[in-house]
């Protein structure tokens, strides 16, 4: 039982981390219908923006996200601005190819300075645990991170549900000519839903940045996840994907208990199989008729 | 005899139909002629009669056999074709593949498909453009493209999906011309078209659609003097 | 009917050049170049027939690749099965798995199927690691002692040199070619265009989608089988991430996304600016040369850092490239030339 309850609380506390990333990769998807698979590159650029900061100014990473949250934004933007926004028209494996590429030079160019070395990223806290009793202990980073997650989750809720610029995203999202009709400004949406992608993305690195070994390839896993999470969630859904990266959490770490850690990736690629296989409209998604 | 027969045909979405209950024949050799308002379900009906989407009640049958829930291929295969309303050429290939594509659903060898292609083409009249990409034509030679690659499958029936929707009257003509043609030859045709004066020189039979039920059936001249289709016609005004 | 002639005269004499190159050239690097070349051209064009004729653009060729390469060095260093019965084995095993990712990937359409085949890919490479017993794990497999291939008693080659491979990857590279040219000139290649560019249209001319869609798969993932077989047994090495990775599967479908896709000198030409390109990166030979004409100082900082690094920057590479040619060619650099000519004979009318 304890061990039950041990995976259920981990799996719950690393599910809101991946349900930011999962959101900014909906975000993106919903309103530019481009699947990004540069996402967990741009994760990467937050962890090493993270470890900068932490050992260049020597800022407490869950305090630079203040930092990195703002400057993934621009990165994003400006990665929409001069790439996305010349294919958001061409063929969707074009997209997908620019996003590939565009995922390759970040992670080789962060390879070119700082080495494929692993890195830690290690504060005072980042092996600390609270015991919560009954043999089930809580891993104190994870914990903070999950409560910073929950915190930008519902301000970015609030934002796109009770803001102008929300709303603007979501009707942008819905349907991209109408709002276009309306007046929105498609380009501007555009830019500010990559932006918010990237940052939910790179704040997601940051989070994660003082449990994790810092290297540049680790994206490839993170973007992974990010499908597995949307795709569950039905692609272009903000709700979908949180539950979806929550539900992935906890697959995971129950696989990783009940089954081994070497195995808990591929239970979480079959659960992703199935899902498409039998509701590639996603968990949560309306079926088609 | 009786080719094709809808009976009783739904379709519904989430709780919408977009066809209830439709029936009628379509005799060998006719034309029949489908039309109604916008969204009164015409092209739901070729996709369910064509296999697009399976009809949530109600029987296709099609030289007596049964068509509910097989693959479009397979109606093809068993003669019966579509083109699309918003037409689909297969924009890298040049017009003469893009037929030979049809024709390849009757015979393994390029050689044969190529002259069934060629002939096609001549029935449409495009043997200048044999070898242009499909993608560069413009819409008139598009929509007869079309045509030849469906008549290239040898069928028994052919669906129209407004073959003469953005043309301009002389283009219209023309395909009017192409459609008596293919009858000439004893095909039996099934035609979607908004234009009335074009659907009332070519049907032999309407039948009427509104808000995806059966209005009425009849001649043209039946049809035309129908008040209901009137009502139907002027109670939804359109371009 | 001349420039057919001219043509063919010009493909005979290219394949007798070609199988007369080891007669006269002895290095051992030049050899190995060209066997590299050969790998990506065969790598490229198997991609081509799904990716480039079919339009099903497979971000997960690692997996067939990598099975193949698996199946046959497994066989040979644990149960001592020679390769070129190994390699029929790697082909049969990699025909199970694409008929079981066709069966579930071809449902799917456009970004699911790219994201399905993703997954699939992922699942052999983590499959490879864990199943330790069969696979050495993360450690892959060291077989370098390849037996010595004999008909009956006489020995055809030891593979001591690099010439039986070159042979090998020849051969390869000219069956690729044939099976590509002859699916565009047959049925096949008709059906398989007509789903890549309208599959609803497609599906309505009698052509049955998800059957075609398989048979483009299996030709596709039994001849990249063929080229990770051929991997394994020249580098006498496979591990998870270098024949399992999805660096692999990207690097297969760019070779044919530079060249063009769905011509049957893309994946050529693509494999002649890859190979050479990322060769020179990874041998330091642009720092040489850098160092060479005297703009870098060799035990500069930027020198030193360099030649740490430069040669691990080959992705980087295939990165930029992939960038530049979506935004500027995106019909890679056969249509770009074909578009080129076009215009030019456009003006000369």
């Amino acid at each position: 039982m304890a061990v039950f309850l041990q995976s259920l609380i981990s799996g719950i506390l690393i599910g809101g981390v991946y349900a930011l990333i999962g959101i900014g990769l909906t975000l993106i998807f919903g309103v530019m219908r481009v699947i990004n698979f540069a996402h967990g590159d741009i994760l990467m650029v937050g962890m090493y923006l993270t470890y900068m900061i932490f050992t260049l100014l020597g800022i407490d990473p869950f305090v630079s996200v203040l930092i990195t949250f703002p400057l993934m934004f621009l990165f994003g933007g400006f990665l929409q601005k001069v790439f996305i926004n010349r294919v958001l028209d061409a063929l969707a494996q074009n997209q997908i190819l620019l996003t590939i590429g565009l995922g390759l030079i970040m992670s080789n160019t962060v390879m070119l300075i700082f080495t494929s070395d692993y890195k830690i990223l290690s504060t005072s806290y980042s092996s600390a645990t609270i015991k919560v009793g009954g043999g089930v202990s809580v891993s104190t980073p994870l914990l903070i991170s999950f409560l910073i997650t929950a915190a930008i989750t519902a301000a970015l809720y609030w934002f796109l549900l009770k803001t102008d610029t929300g709303q603007a995203i979501r009707a942008t999202a819905q349907d991209r000519d109408a709002a276009q009709l309306m007046g929105i400004n498609v380009k501007r949406m555009s830019i500010i839903a990559f932006g918010l992608g990237s940052a939910l993305a790179g704040t997601a690195g940051a989070l994660i940045s003082p449990t994790y070994y810092i290297f540049p390839q680790v994206g490839s896993v993170f973007t992974l996840k990010a499908f597995v999470i949307t795709v569950l969630g039905g692609m272009g859904s903000v709700v979908g994907a949180t539950l979806g990266g929550v539900l992935i959490g906890i697959t995971e770490s129950m696989s990783a208990a009940y089954i081994s850690s070497g195995w808990k990736d591929v239970v979480v690629f079959v659960l992703f199989l199935l899902v498409l296989l039998f509701k590639p409209s996603g968990l949560m998604g309306k079926s088609r008729t | 005899m009786a080719i094709l027969e809808i009976k009783n045909v739904s379709k519904f979405f989430g709780g919408l139909a977009a066809n209830s209950d439709v029936s009628f024949d379509v005799h060998e050799g006719m034309i029949m002629g489908l039309i109604g308002p916008n969204g009164a379900g015409k092209t739901t009906l070729f996709n369910c009669i064509t296999g697009y989407y399976p009809p949530s009640k109600g029987e296709v049958i099609f030289n007596g056999r049964k068509l509910n829930g097989l693959d479009p291929d397979k109606v093809c295969m068993l003669g019966m074709v579509r083109t699309w309303q918003k037409v689909r050429p297969l924009a890298k290939l040049s017009v003469v593949d893009n037929v030979m594509v049809g024709a390849l659903a009757r015979t393994s060898s390029l050689k044969v498909a190529r002259e069934m292609a060629m002939e096609q083409i001549k029935v449409v009249r495009m043997e200048h453009r044999t070898n242009f990409l499909a993608g560069g034509l413009p819409i008139g030679e598009r929509k007869k493209l079309e045509v030849a690659r469906a008549l290239a499958t040898q069928p028994k029936i052919l669906l129209l999906d407004e073959v003469m929707g953005g043309l301009n009257p002389a283009e219209s003509e023309e395909i009017i011309q192409l459609i008596l043609d293919i009858k000439q030859r004893g095909l039996t045709q099934m035609v979607i078209e908004h234009d009335m004066k074009a659907i009332m020189r070519i049907s032999d039979r309407i039948v009427v659609l509104t808000s995806g039920e059966k209005l009425t059936e009849g001649s043209p001249q039946e049809v035309v003097s129908n008040p209901d289709v009137i009502s139907a016609y002027l109670g939804e005004p359109h371009a | 009917m001349n420039k057919t002639i001219l043509k063919s005269a010009f493909n005979i004499l290219l394949v007798v050049g070609l199988l007369l190159i080891p007669r006269y050239v002895e290095s051992p690097y030049a050899l190995h170049m060209m066997i590299l070349l050969f790998m990506s051209v065969a790598q490229g064009q198997s991609w081509n027939i799904l990716g480039g004729y079919a339009g099903q653009h497979s971000v997960g060729h690692a997996a067939y690749f990598g099975v193949g390469a698996y199946t046959t060095m497994m066989l040979m260093h644990s149960k001592g099965v020679v390769p070129w019965v190994g390699v029929w084995a790697g082909m049969a095993a990699v025909v199970v798995v694409a008929l079981i990712i066709g069966s579930i990937c071809f449902r799917l359409r456009g970004p699911y199927f790219v994201l399905a085949s993703i997954a699939v890919a992922e699942i052999m490479r983590l499959s490879a690691i864990n199943l330790t017993p069969l696979t050495n794990g993360a450690e892959g497999i060291l077989a370098t002692e390849i037996p010595a291939f004999k008909i009956g008693a006489t020995v055809v080659t030891d593979f001591v040199t690099k010439v039986p491979f070159y042979y090998i990857g020849l051969f390869l590279v000219l069956l690729t070619l044939a099976v590509t040219y002859w699916v565009q000139h047959s049925k096949l290649g008709y059906f398989f265009q007509a789903i890549r560019e309208d599959q609803d249209a497609a599906h309505s001319l009698g052509i049955n989608i998800a059957l075609y869609k398989n048979i483009g798969l299996v030709i596709s993932a039994v001849l990249t089988s063929l080229a990770g077989s051929f991997y394994g047994i020249y580098v006498g090495f496979v591990d998870p991430p270098t024949v399992l990775g999805l660096d692999v599967s990207v690097q297969i479908m760019l070779i044919c996304i530079i060249g063009g896709m769905g011509t049957i000198w893309g994946p050529v030409l693509g494999s002649l600016i890859l190979v050479p390109l990322s060769e020179a990166l990874r041998s330091n030979m642009v720092t040489d040369l850098l160092v060479k004409i005297g703009m870098v100082n060799a035990d500069s900082r930027i020198g030193i850092f360099l030649k740490e690094n430069l040669s691990h920057a080959h992705v980087l590479l295939y990165g930029i490239l992939v960038v530049l040619v979506i935004l500027f060619m995106p019909d890679g650099l056969m249509g770009f030339v074909k578009k080129l000519a076009a215009r030019r004979n456009r003006e000369a009318v």
